[in-house]
């Protein structure tokens, strides 16, 4: 048969890899920062788009999409054409993905400070920048569909499988995650509210960290390790099986966030029983990236490459072990809302995707230049300041939440919480954070280390733009004898039709009970919708991304009822577009905040002394102060149409109400700023701090109200 | 024999075995110069699945079928708060003699002295100057300066002034202690930035 020729477009790949190092780099920069507040909080006194609840949703954009995903990118433009035997389908749809994704970043890192989010985890980018997504994720797609399409290869590799799956359930979650109705360019609020928008935004959530931090990067690993170890996969039984078990059980496995939440006892049990199904199908990816090594060991010994990948394989391994124990509702118990989520997490980011990223880096950098690395010796310092430099992050932290969480928990005999201060707790823990941003200057100096490693290669270096090969074409007229999956890995189209049903059917089960079915979110009558300036306060309150210090979800347990009040109720949320749960208690939880009867209720004029400076009220606080909502006026100009919006999600305002809206605000912003005036603060009504406080002491009170008359119904 | 002999000659068209390992590489697997072996699932990679799969069978079952109390969560609450009050109940037996009397030892004062800087320090600030609450060094006392007055206040609240009740959080000893401590080493203290006077003088 004719061989035809046809090249490997290298640019394509050079891009993105560059783009991975350089985001790379400021996301951790950013995380540095973050971690640096915590235990500084006053470090970016007044300078509102420093502050922690604003850069720390930057971090983890950064490191998730800007950094993972230009780094998946890098592989799969490199990996696909060589495993199909093609170039890409086309060099314009790679640019364009390419630079769209560059400019959302860009787009991120500008909105993202200026306090534009929605405030889902992950999903926090407003819906413009949602739209932008959608559309060059669909140019992504269509690029690796129709080179599948041309390709000549008959069956498609397993990692090009993993490349499918990123595919299609990224496609999924973010569209139906991001639903929501604008208010302005840069407002909206999404289409669920309270513990439905929770089970929504945490199949998301949890699936990112599938979908778009673990598979891209299990289909990159099938294809670097064999490459860098010149060694046979272990086993391609093993593939199969874990491929589809992993793609169809990982979708499950939302609500494992939402344990003993006001999530329904069902959901949150299959949160926990399909995490802990996860387990096997997550080490199936891990031992046939470590077996592929046997009799390799000696290389790996030597090789910085091959070290790196042992490392990023086995913290795959870790957390991947670690995820489901903490899916027991009893370990979640203790490590939920602390620093052990974040060890937890690190484990994942700076060693499996960290180390997996650096390591393609090096095997490729030399490949795409034609030389040799400038320094072996330096990419095995890098190797050794990122293994320790992940401990000593992690480890610390595990201690900090495990030590956190038990406080938390601790009564005396006298049946009192023996720390009933929450500051005790955090102070607790501060030298753990001290050592955790040591652990991270470490690992950034190794990233450092490396750029100046990649800067000699390339300098050393001639680039290659493109790399020709042949084959001969495929015959598509030639019968399909495959029997099993073997014939289905002939059939990409179809095959990508099988893995869009297997990753639909979990999400479904849990949604559409949660949905349609009453019981589920139980209606509580005194509950009422936010007033104007409440509603206004809110905005301020996600805009400020409170929610990544704050909880607004007591648990149903005798330390928190104690602590908190009354655990949160299902029925309670109704009205929250988007909920406000959180997923760390950097300080203490807010549900109730607003409850006179509570031990936490602090008056008006104490939030506004709080708000200028929490270290005036408590010494040891770590919570920066917020100086720009007492300058800053409120901005009302939306509130008539934000009432509009709420109303269209059946948000039961009276009739008419977005008209009356402004003057509800005016009077009830009066009351509470004379309230203060009379207390000797000067401050005036249209204060942004006076909408914030508001809002803050409405938390959990509803239920608390004696009458279910409207509070809507006088003028 | 015919079978047998035909089978290795299948299996010899498949496979190429691996020199470094003598396991199987799969025929017309090559992606890229990728190879795949045919080695089996390892046993106890099938064995920890099939184990995972029978612990969510039973743990579902346990939660739909038999409504186990520790899968239903106001259930396991109501036990655990069950369980605390009962205890609750054996300690405060204890506490029948209480008095109502200032405590004047160190031990008490010092006591006293750390739930002021845990509690009340937060809105009367830890030299007793006041700020969000009232100032507790100077002699005017809006609810009153007698012992019995100050208990009132730690044991009721005011709630409409933002003063909250403690009688849940803290044991009627630990009250008395900080109350004591409030007369004999606030009251009359200087601190830095006294809050104005509230209420009315009492000599």
């Amino acid at each position: 048969m004719d061989l035809q020729k046809f090249t490997y477009d290298n640019r394509i790949s050079r891009l993105f890899m560059l783009a991975t190092i350089f985001w790379g780099l400021i996301g951790m920069l950013v995380g540095l920062t973050i971690a640096i507040e915590l235990i500084w909080p006053t470090m970016t006194n007044g300078v509102s788009w420093l502050s922690f609840g604003r850069l720390r949703p930057l971090h983890t954009n950064a490191v998730i999409f800007a950094f993972v995903g230009n780094g998946m990118f890098t592989g799969i433009y490199y990996s696909t054409p060589r495993l199909l035997k093609t170039s890409m389908y086309s060099d314009i749809l790679g640019k364009i993905h390419f630079w769209g994704w560059q400019l959302i970043i860009v787009a991120a890192a500008i909105t993202l400070p200026l306090g534009i989010t929605v405030s889902k985890e992950y999903a926090e980018l407003e819906w413009p920048i949602d739209i932008a997504i959608t559309i060059v994720w669909v140019v992504f797609g269509l690029n690796l569909i129709m080179t599948m399409v041309k390709r000549r290869i008959k069956h498609i590799y397993v990692a090009i499988w993993f490349y499918i799956a990123t595919f299609i359930t990224v496609a999924v979650l973010h569209i139906v995650n991001s639903i929501s109705i604008p208010v302005s360019l840069v407002k909206s609020y999404p289409i669920y509210a309270g513990i439905q928008d929770a089970l929504v935004q945490w199949w998301y959530g949890h699936n990112a960290v599938a979908f778009f931090l673990t598979t891209p990067y299990l289909g990159l690993m099938y294809y670097f390790i064999p490459k860098a170890a010149n060694r046979p996969i272990y086993s391609y039984k093993l593939s199969i099986i874990h491929f589809w078990a992993l793609i169809f059980l990982y979708i499950w496995a939302g609500p494992h966030h939402l344990l003993y939440s006001a999530l329904p006892d069902w959901a949150q049990a299959l949160g926990v029983v399909f995490s802990i199904m996860l387990i096997a199908p997550s080490w199936g990816g891990m031992i046939n990236g470590l077996l592929t090594l046997r009799g390799a060991w000696d290389k790996v010994r030597e090789d910085p490459v091959l070290k790196m990948f042992v490392v990023g394989v086995t913290a795959y391994g870790m957390a991947t072990f670690e995820g489901p124990m903490l899916s027991l509702k009893s370990v979640n118990a203790i490590s939920h809302f602390t620093d052990w989520t974040i060890a937890h997490v690190h484990i994942g980011a700076l060693g499996w995707n960290g180390m997996l990223t650096f390591g393609m880096i090096y095997w490729m950098l030399p490949r795409l230049y034609k030389t040799k690395l400038f320094s072996v010796k330096l990419a095995n310092a890098h190797f050794w300041l990122a293994t320790t430099g992940m401990l000593f992050f992690a480890i610390p932290l595990y201690f900090a939440g495990f030590t956190q969480s038990l406080m938390w928990k601790e009564f005396t005999e006298e049946g009192f919480l023996k720390y009933p201060n929450f500051i005790e707790t955090v102070t607790q823990i501060i030298p753990m954070y001290w050592i955790r941003v040591l652990g991270g200057s470490l690992y950034i100096t190794g990233v450092i280390l490396m750029i100046y490693n990649m800067v000699k290669t390339i300098k050393q270096g001639t680039f290659v733009p493109t790399e020709g090969d042949e084959a001969p074409a495929l015959d598509h007229k030639k019968p399909n004898k495959d029997k099993g999956h073997r014939w289905i890995e002939g059939k990409p189209l179809i095959f990508t039709v099988l893995a869009l049903v297997a990753i639909l059917i979990g999400g479904l089960v849990e949604f559409i009970p949660m949905f349609m079915v009453k019981s589920n979110v139980p209606t509580i009558s005194s509950v009422q919708p936010y007033t104007p300036l409440e509603l206004e306060g809110r905005d301020i309150y996600v805009r400020e991304g409170c929610y990544t210090c704050h909880s607004q979800m007591i648990r149903p347990f005798r330390s928190e009822v104690e602590r908190y009040g009354d655990y949160t109720k299902a029925g309670e949320t109704v009205y929250d577009h988007p909920f406000q749960f959180g997923s760390k208690r950097t300080g203490p939880d807010l549900a109730r905040e607003g409850v006179k009867t509570l031990r936490n209720y602090k008056p008006d004029s104490w939030h506004y002394n709080h708000f200028m400076s929490p270290q005036k009220m408590v010494a040891e606080s770590i919570m920066p102060p917020y100086p720009w909502l007492i300058n800053n006026d409120l901005n009302t100009s939306n509130t008539a149409a934000k009432i509009r919006v709420m109303q269209s999600m059946g948000v039961p305002y009276p009739e008419g109400f977005d008209e009356r809206a402004l003057d509800h605000l005016k009077k009830q912003a009066n009351q509470i700023a004379q309230g203060l005036r009379d207390g000797g603060i000067d401050v005036e009504d249209q204060k942004e701090v006076i909408a914030l406080i508001a809002y803050i002491q409405r938390l959990g009170t509803d239920i608390y109200r004696e009458s279910n008359e409207s509070i809507f119904s006088d003028k | 024999m015919t079978t047998e002999n035909e089978n290795n000659k299948l299996n010899e068209d498949h496979y190429e075995i691996d020199t470094l390992t003598n396991d199987k590489l799969i025929k017309g697997h090559e992606y890229d110069g990728i190879q795949e072996l045919d080695n089996e699932l390892p046993s106890w990679w099938k064995w920890l699945f099939i184990l995972s799969i029978v612990f969510a069978a039973v743990y579902m079952i346990r939660l739909w079928v038999f409504r186990a109390d520790d899968l239903m969560q106001a259930k396991e609450f109501q036990t655990e708060m069950a369980d605390a009050s009962a205890r609750q109940a054996e300690n405060n037996a204890g506490e029948a003699d209480f008095e109502l009397v200032l405590l004047e030892d160190a031990g008490s004062l010092a006591s006293g002295k750390e739930t002021w800087d845990k509690i009340c320090a937060v809105c009367h600030l830890a030299d007793g100057g006041g700020l969000v609450g009232p100032n507790m060094t100077d002699n005017y006392w809006i609810h009153g300066n007698k012992l019995e007055d100050m208990w009132a206040v730690v044991e009721n609240g005011v709630l409409e002034k933002g003063m909250i009740s403690y009688k849940d959080q803290l044991s009627k000893q630990q009250r008395l202690e900080v109350i004591s401590f409030i007369k004999l080493e606030i009251v009359g203290s200087t601190p830095a930035n006294p809050k104005e006077p509230q209420g009315e003088l009492y000599e």
